[in-house]
């Protein structure tokens, strides 16, 4: 716990050379002012990146092992949640101090076995954590599905924390944010808004159950839970947009969108953004101009969302899942999948950088960026 | 199913129950205690019906998809069952040939 290792630009290098052993700082407190990085990595790493340098900052070794890694900041930039050890437990983590200061298990029922997928975040008010457990009851003959629940904690209750509150919850709930009036706002089907004292879910974006006349159902994937400058809650959708009535897919138009809700107005917008033709797997809106969309998994690419089109793209050395930008909108962060984080130029989509972490790969871990 | 065609007896049993009201909830990817009941298809082609939309190199695909147990069928499934397959191979476009095959265990 002691040792952190070390590693700057040296992509392509192989692990054990690049690593140099520096002595521990764990304890190394994060400035007032300055913008940083938090990413997670296997085995057991979380790491701090100083965007003013584009360096390794620090790493916090967490417990138990690694998947997904998901980060959530609580809204003082000063703890982070990570969903891990195979989507079964949540750490809250002191960045300043990496002392951990908050444990959930999201199995929490006798006998049963539960997950999260990807679904917890922080309340606006950094009061509680809410997490979604996926449970199944382990029987002596049989498994039995049961229903997910929306659990509630409180995030002072320390390294056995136990639910304020639980609620039945729908299937098939990934991320959520909260908004500045307390109120959850949770994908899954739909994009439900939810009371979090009475547990009430509400359909707020219908997604599956949209009624766009000639478009199909969408489809979504999107299981990154980014807290963004914009303050907003967003996920991509593709759909076919039909000719006319008789829905011939051959004829269809495929297209990109993106549902958002604005965190502090809870205003909803469904917006297609630009035709199908890559797959990206995270997207997120300028913080300088939200008419820039951009989308990441084999290029980066930038779209204008008033005109629908593509307008600049960049290949990427591999595969990245998550993007995030810097405050500034000026400057693109791409992690996920192995254990590098490409910068990127947001005006001109040239690569600017790289930073190579210690540790193994990313995978589908939440990278976020945020100002202390 | 309006898109769909059924083109075995499976699929077309499974048609012929949906129109009759006779198929039980689905609940894929909320039973988390294994995960041999999902599979998709998604690492032979892509949405498109070619490759370029594939993650590239696979590796960088490797551990989203064995963590979350996305693609039971063709890797380990890392969330219940095999959980310290990659203890070797971390990074894994590094250290990929370290990991090997699984076979269940005799009860």
């Amino acid at each position: 716990m002691r040792a952190i290792t070390v590693c700057g630009l040296a992509a392509g290098a192989v692990l054990s050379a690049c690593s140099i052993n520096a002595l521990a700082d764990e304890g190394l407190a994060l400035n007032s002012g300055h913008e940083y990085m938090v990413t997670t990595n296997y085995p057991n790493n979380l790491h701090i990146l100083d965007l003013a340098s584009d360096s390794l900052y620090k790493t916090c070794q967490l417990p138990d092992a690694f998947g997904p890694g998901t980060v959530q900041l609580s809204p003082d930039r000063k703890i982070a949640y990570v969903l891990n050890n195979h989507y079964a437990d949540v750490y809250g983590v002191e960045l300043d101090s990496c002392k951990q200061v908050f444990h959930a298990s999201i199995t929490q029922q006798p006998g049963e076995k539960a997950r999260s997928m990807f679904a917890f975040t922080v309340s606006h008010d950094g009061k509680e954590l809410y997490t979604v457990a996926n449970p199944t009851q382990m029987l002596n003959d049989r498994y039995e599905v049961k229903q997910p629940r929306l659990d509630v904690y409180a995030t002072d209750a320390g390294m056995n924390a136990k639910p304020l509150r639980s609620f039945p919850a729908p299937r098939q709930l990934t991320i959520m944010q909260s908004g500045d009036d307390g109120t959850l706002y949770v994908a899954g089907a739909d994009v439900y808004k939810v009371n979090v004292q009475t547990g009430k879910f509400d359909v707020l974006i219908p997604s599956r159950h949209w009624k766009r006349a000639n478009y199909s159902a969408p489809d979504v994937l999107y299981v990154w839970n980014q807290q963004t400058f914009r303050h907003d809650f967003s996920l991509l959708y593709t759909a076919a947009k039909f000719k006319d009535k008789k829905q011939d897919p051959a004829t269809a138009d495929y297209l990109y969108g993106l549902f958002s809700v604005d965190l502090k107005t809870g205003k909803t917008e469904t917006t297609d953004f630009g035709p199908l033709t890559e797959i990206y797997f995270s997207g997120m809106r300028s913080p300088k101009d939200p008419n820039l969309m951009f989308g990441v998994l084999n290029r980066l690419a930038k779209y204008d969302i008033k005109q629908k089109k593509l307008i600049q793209s960049a290949t990427l050395d591999h595969s990245y899942y998550c993007i995030s930008f810097n405050k500034a909108g000026s400057k693109i962060y791409l992690a996920g999948t192995f254990n590098d984080v490409a910068i990127f130029d947001a005006d001109s989509m040239k690569q600017v950088g790289s930073i190579k972490l210690p540790g193994g790969d990313m995978a589908i871990t939440t990278a976020q960026v945020f100002v202390r | 199913m309006k898109h769909l065609k059924p083109i075995n007896n499976k699929a077309l049993k499974l048609e012929q129950a949906a129109a009759e009201n006779r198929i039980e909830e689905v609940v894929a990817m909320n039973s988390v205690a294994g995960c041999a009941s999902t599979t998709d298809p998604g690492w032979e082609i892509d949405a498109f019906g070619g490759v370029s939309s594939l993650c590239q190199p696979m590796e960088a695909d490797l551990y989203g998809c064995s963590d979350p147990c996305w693609w039971p069928a063709q890797v380990p499934d890392m969330m219940s069952t095999y959980p310290d397959w990659n203890k070797d191979a971390q990074a894994s476009n590094d250290n990929w040939r370290n990991l090997g095959t699984v076979f269940p265990k005799d009860k």
